[in-house]
């Protein structure tokens, strides 16, 4: 086998390096999903649970950690951000459906990010044996020459 | 790319289309009962403007006379209104919404159909000719350095983190498999390890590049860029720059001075299309602060909505030039409005 020289492991190294750095951007992009998908759960539970409570009170987060006890004077109509910055008024039912679709939108997003993840961390991979490889053959060169 | 949208799109025009027909299923019902009372011919009513909208007694006489059908608004307002949430659901922003909504309706209201032509068919084409009303021309960059003095400059900018680097790279390679000479300058001193990486990628795909170090005044090196293009008669000279927010003021500034010193012939702006209508925002910003000449939204394969590509030119008035869609090199296609249509809404003989 040639042995690999320095420039050549350099320039693998950088390659590492860069796929390291946008396996990072996915996997920033996989927790943003994750982080979406939870809340749409989350907000599907409050939403389904509002209509079963008997006097529809619910607790209100204000920041900081702090909730008030709140009473929901229409938990029927709901004011629904579906995108473009455009908020609609929905029934319970319609808003409970949208953010389950938004789920499955999600789901699929997050799935086409992690094929591509793993398909950078194959390259990855692929690139850890070759510089192993060339390091190896470089200290095998150096015992010879010693 | 796009499939979410595109699933959509064609539910909105199955709808749309259903809705016509079982307006359409109506008039013709209405012939027999018609033809018996009203006179057989009346020239009249053939040169009546087809895009008024129509009466219900001009409804039944253009359905006598010519055989044709008219749609009028009140058939279609149900489905215009689905459409509308469609599109507001793909995060395409709301202007562009309402514009292609206003051509969708424009086009069939008071459309005369020749009984037996296909519905479908109508409704596709309204819907093709909207998208591409909105989405511009493109921008054809082969064009454009062929028409034009070079080097031609072009400077990249946008937010960090949506993959100008390596933008630039793939259209370095783009250029350089369509024949030109080209040289970058990396104007990333800012971020660590964008000197380096922008290199790799030059030596990968065979590029001149111009680097300074780490630090360096980013000006100081596009201009150096601009010097070897001219002096070894390159084609063009791609100026990668460091990601910045344009509430930013410092960096914003800097922006300012490279584009003094190397005077660009088009500046670039660089999203990622997964940053939806959030990408249009930002797009108008920089467009309203240093000014931007075309758009190239990167990871466009991972966008399942695609509101960002169906608004962008319209909302900022500058057309969309790329498509970034995989980690290679050749992942990236130039923006045609009428493939991406077509991809969309499918060919005729698919309505």
């Amino acid at each position: 086998m040639q042995q690999m020289d320095q420039r050549e492991l350099m320039t693998l190294q950088h390659y590492l390096k860069e796929y390291g750095q946008q396996a990072e951007i996915f996997v920033g992009q996989l927790e943003l999903l994750e982080n979406g998908r939870m809340e749409a759960l989350a907000a599907i539970e409050a939403l389904e649970d509002m209509l079963t409570t008997e006097d529809g009170t619910v607790l209100l987060q204000i920041g900081g950690g702090a909730s008030v006890r709140a009473k929901v004077i229409e938990p029927e109509k709901i004011l629904l951000s579906i995108g473009a910055e455009v908020v609609v008024e929905r029934s319970n039912k319609e808003a409970v459906e949208f953010l389950k679709e938004r789920i499955i939108e999600m789901e699929a997003s997050q799935k086409r990010v992690a094929e591509t993840l793993d398909h950078l961390r194959g390259q990855m991979n692929e690139i850890n044996k070759r510089l192993e490889s060339g390091y190896q053959q470089s200290a095998a060169a150096e015992k010879d020459q010693d | 790319m796009f499939g979410g949208l595109k699933e959509k799109l064609l539910a909105a025009r199955n709808r749309l289309g259903t809705s016509i027909q079982g307006a359409l299923a109506k008039q013709e019902s209405l012939t027999t009962e018609a033809t018996d009372t009203e006179p057989e011919s009346s020239s009249v009513y053939r040169k009546t403007p087809s895009l008024k909208p129509p009466t219900f007694a001009n409804k039944v006489k253009v359905l006598i006379t010519e055989r044709e059908l008219i749609v009028s608004e009140k058939d279609i307002s149900e489905a215009l209104s689905e459409l509308e949430i469609t599109l507001l659901e793909s995060d395409v922003a709301l202007p562009v919404t309402d514009a292609i909504i206003t051509h969708v309706k424009n086009n069939l209201v008071g459309k005369h159909r020749k009984i037996g032509e296909s519905v479908d068919a109508l409704v596709t084409e309204a819907l093709k000719s909207a998208l591409l009303d909105v989405l511009g021309k493109g921008f054809n960059l082969n064009e454009y350095i062929r028409t034009h003095v070079r080097p031609v400059k072009i400077l990249f900018t946008g937010v960090n983190g949506t993959g100008k680097t390596t933008t630039v790279a793939k259209i370095g390679a783009y250029l350089k498999k369509n024949g030109y000479t080209v040289v970058i300058g990396a104007g990333d001193t800012y971020r660590a390890g964008a000197i380096e990486q922008i290199g790799v990628h030059a030596e990968r795909i065979g590029i001149k590049i111009i680097q300074h170090q780490e630090g360096a005044d980013p000006s100081a090196v596009l201009f150096d860029a601009v010097q070897y293009a001219v002096s070894h008669k390159t084609d063009v000279v791609l100026a990668d720059t460091a990601g910045r927010f344009h509430t930013k003021s410092n960096l914003m500034n800097q922006l300012e001075k490279i584009r003094r010193v190397m005077k660009p012939d088009l500046i670039v702006y660089v999203d990622e299309a997964v940053a939806g209508n959030d990408a249009v925002i930002r797009a108008a910003e920089f467009d309203r602060t240093v000014g931007a000449d075309a758009v190239v939204l990167t990871k466009a394969d991972m966008d399942s909505r695609g509101g960002a590509a169906i608004s962008i030119a319209h909302t900022i008035g500058k057309p969309l030039m790329f498509l970034g869609t995989g980690q290679g090199y050749d992942d990236i296609i130039p923006f045609d409005p009428a493939l991406v249509v077509e991809d969309l809404l499918g060919s005729d003989s698919d309505a």
